[in-house]
């Protein structure tokens, strides 16, 4: 219905100003049920696995439609909170979740005649992202006053980079998840910079003040601006999600979004297909995980499109909006006066930041292989996209997978059962690859065993649930249980011919024309082997004696 | 490279197009004794500097200084006065001389990546006006300006 009517809109603009508020009502209450749809979606967003799982209808018509008439020129701006010990000026600690104004000391306060002191990991965890971004290096950077005031920044302003970042002009590299369409994507990267954090303004829900806890204050953070080069809602997604990957995997951050290691923020603007000038550019804040990034840009691909094909181009101002994940579209929050004014000098306090070539060799040197290098490794192997995807997406998992090819493993075996029967077991009990007792080793004597005719797959399963579980290893398992396969055809023999000999009525049954109970002699065969005869023998065997 | 000094100083007074109506003239007229003892080189104010005039009005708001009317016209030339003294820099010839980012400090300074407690932490807290256990009590400022 709401797409009849916006084909009406089109083709006939006078009409529209009866209709908007029908029109919007009925946008947000698909936006709402579009909600509800991914709700189930979003739960699993939390799980280690951070890959998108918003079901491909989401992307409704009438947005398909909009974008054959518009562009979206999306850039994302990416703090990512250091998992350092320390904050980035002072020694105090940071553990999320603290009690309150429990981990502060003169300098992170902002208290007079404090002296701000660089914390050199964080240099390193700014080299080590640089590089895994593709950047090039400013061997010579300095830090900037950003000065303004709020009551969660204790000194009254932010010490920064402003003009002299430590990387820029780099790139990422990543795939689209199959359900959408699958593809390869390169978007650049503009700047990356060292700052701190502010600390945490809480705001009482009655009354005239509100509350300041300033543990988080000084907290080192990397900004991240990309280059305007997405265009939708799935590829801004996807790219927040392989910084989350990318940060994991090098371990400055645990990007976790929910714990607010990982912010995003968008900007995006909507001009018509072919006009070489970019529409005004809005940005979007109060993004809490990847599906709420995906959601909000394509409401507000929507909002500025709509606009723009109603000629009221104009309402669409230069301003920050919320997001708002309950009603499901973005709010205008308090319109800003003119823009804001740093006051950028640079910081009196710290000495410039110096690179060496020897420095960044030696980082270079120690970094691991990166998420798209091993997406790249993975498909030379043989594997599917799929596949591809799923493995290299945790870093652990696919160490663990590495491991049991390193073991002799075969590949494609190797994925089946991590990505079917470890995956089921690690989502069950919510673990995470590294905790449970399973060894990639073992698994590789798993598959080898299969392979080598000593166990059926069925009884590998078992095996392998009790090897995740409690440990131990495949020689000694199948030793203490008794499970070796039956691979002896007389001995197989012998036990069909018994269970023909037990079950006379329903010998009578087959012969007379019901074929299925062979089903019943495999699984009476089976029982009295204690699944261990070979199911391929065993159905062979058998239906020569059935039918003789 | 004269002008990238100036850019600096520029950067921390605010400068903006905002236009004036006080002529040169009148800041060479209100020349404050104090001024003069303190700044010893500057025996005579530039004449038709070409740094624009303080937007003390603006500079004050940014600072969150408050000032009266007769405050601000009172300021304006004594502003001025310390610009001027800083342009001199324009002066100095900087064709061959490559910019610095920072002055020099010795060394690196840096710190390892190792916690400390901070051992007096009552101390500070004892300090703060509106402390309600375990937050600092601010007023509700909604607005990032």
């Amino acid at each position: 219905m709401a797409s009849l009517l916006f084909r009406g809109m089109l083709t006939h603009p006078p009409i529209l100003d009866c209709i908007p508020s029908l029109f919007s009502r009925n946008v947000c209450a698909r936006y709402y049920r579009m909600g509800t749809i991914t709700q189930a979606h979003v739960a699993t967003q939390e799980s280690q696995s951070s890959q998108l799982k918003i079901p491909p209808n989401a992307r409704n018509n009438s947005l398909e439609r909009l974008l054959k008439d518009y562009e979206a020129i999306i850039g994302i701006e990416t703090h990512v909170q250091l998992s350092t010990l320390t904050k980035a000026f002072c020694s105090c600690p940071y553990n999320y979740g603290s009690p309150p104004n429990s981990s502060i000391c003169p300098v992170c306060m902002g208290l007079p005649g404090a002296l701000p002191v660089l914390n050199s990991k964080v240099i390193e965890s700014a080299v080590r992202l640089g590089l895994a971004l593709n950047c090039k290096l400013s061997f010579n950077s300095k830090f900037d006053r950003k000065q303004y005031f709020y009551p969660d920044l204790p000194k009254g302003y932010q010490i920064s980079q402003f003009d002299i970042p430590i990387a820029s002009a780099g790139y990422i590299e990543l795939d689209l998840p199959l359900e959408f369409g699958g593809g390869h994507r390169k978007f650049g990267i503009t700047r990356v910079h060292m700052e701190e954090d502010a600390g945490k303004l809480l705001h009482s829900g009655n009354g005239n003040y509100s509350q300041v806890d300033l543990n988080r204050a000084g907290v080192p953070l990397l900004e991240v601006v990309s280059e305007p080069d997405m265009r939708n809602g799935i590829e801004a997604a996807e790219y927040a999600a392989e910084l989350q990957r990318l940060v994991r995997y090098l371990g400055v951050s645990n990007g976790n979004m929910q714990e607010g290691s990982l912010r995003c923020d968008v900007n995006i603007s909507v001009r018509p297909r072919g006009q070489s000038e970019f529409g005004t550019k809005v940005e979007i804040k109060n993004l809490n995980s990847f599906s709420s990034v995906n959601r909000a840009i394509d409401f507000e691909i929507s909002r500025q499109a709509l606009l723009l094909s109603q000629g009221q181009g104009d309402q669409i101002v230069q301003e920050t909006r919320l997001w708002e994940e309950g009603s499901q579209k973005t709010i205008t929050m308090r319109k800003k006066e003119g823009l804001s004014d740093y006051r950028y000098f640079p910081e009196p306090d710290l000495p410039e930041v110096i690179l060496t070539e020897e420095y960044v060799n030696k980082i270079r040197g120690s970094l691991p292989e990166l998420p798209e290098m091993k997406r790249r490794r993975y498909e030379e192997m043989g594997l599917g996209m799929q596949d591809v995807l799923f493995l290299a997406n945790d870093v652990r998992v696919a160490n663990f997978f590495d491991a049991a090819i390193a073991n002799g493993a075969e590949v494609k075996l190797a994925a089946n059962w991590i990505m079917g029967d470890v995956a089921a077991y690690l989502k069950n009990e919510k673990l995470s690859i590294d905790e449970i007792k399973l060894t990639p080793h073992e698994l590789a004597e798993l598959i080898a065993a299969i392979k080598g005719g000593t166990i059926s797959g069925k009884i590998a399963k078992e095996i392998l649930f009790e090897l995740m579980a409690k440990g131990g290893t495949v020689k000694k398992l199948i030793e203490e249980k008794d499970l070796v396969q039956i691979t002896d055809p007389s001995e197989i023999e012998k036990i069909i011919d018994k269970v023909l000999l037990d079950n006379p009525k329903q010998l009578e049954q087959y012969r007379g024309g019901k074929t299925k109970l062979q089903g019943f002699f495999a699984g009476q065969v089976m029982k009295a082997t204690k699944g261990k005869a070979n199911p391929g023998l065993l159905n062979k065997i058998l239906l020569e004696k059935l039918n003789s | 490279m004269g002008s990238k000094a100036l850019v600096m100083t520029g950067g921390v007074i605010s400068m903006t197009n905002h236009i004036f109506s006080f002529k040169n003239s009148f800041s060479r007229t209100i020349i404050i004794p104090k001024y003069r003892r303190v700044i010893r080189s500057c025996s005579t104010v530039s004449s038709g500097s070409s740094l624009l005039p303080p937007d003390v009005s603006r500079l004050a708001e940014t600072a969150r200084i408050s000032l009266a009317p007769n405050e601000v016209i009172e300021f304006t030339p004594k502003i001025q006065q310390v610009i001027d003294w800083f342009g001199q820099l324009q002066d100095v010839e900087l064709q061959s001389v490559e910019p610095a980012l920072r002055a020099d400090m010795e060394g690196d300074s840096l710190r390892a990546d190792i916690p400390k407690t901070f051992e007096n932490r009552e101390a500070m807290i004892s300090a703060i006006p509106s402390f309600e256990e375990p937050y600092i009590k601010v007023p509700k400022v909604l607005s990032k300006e």
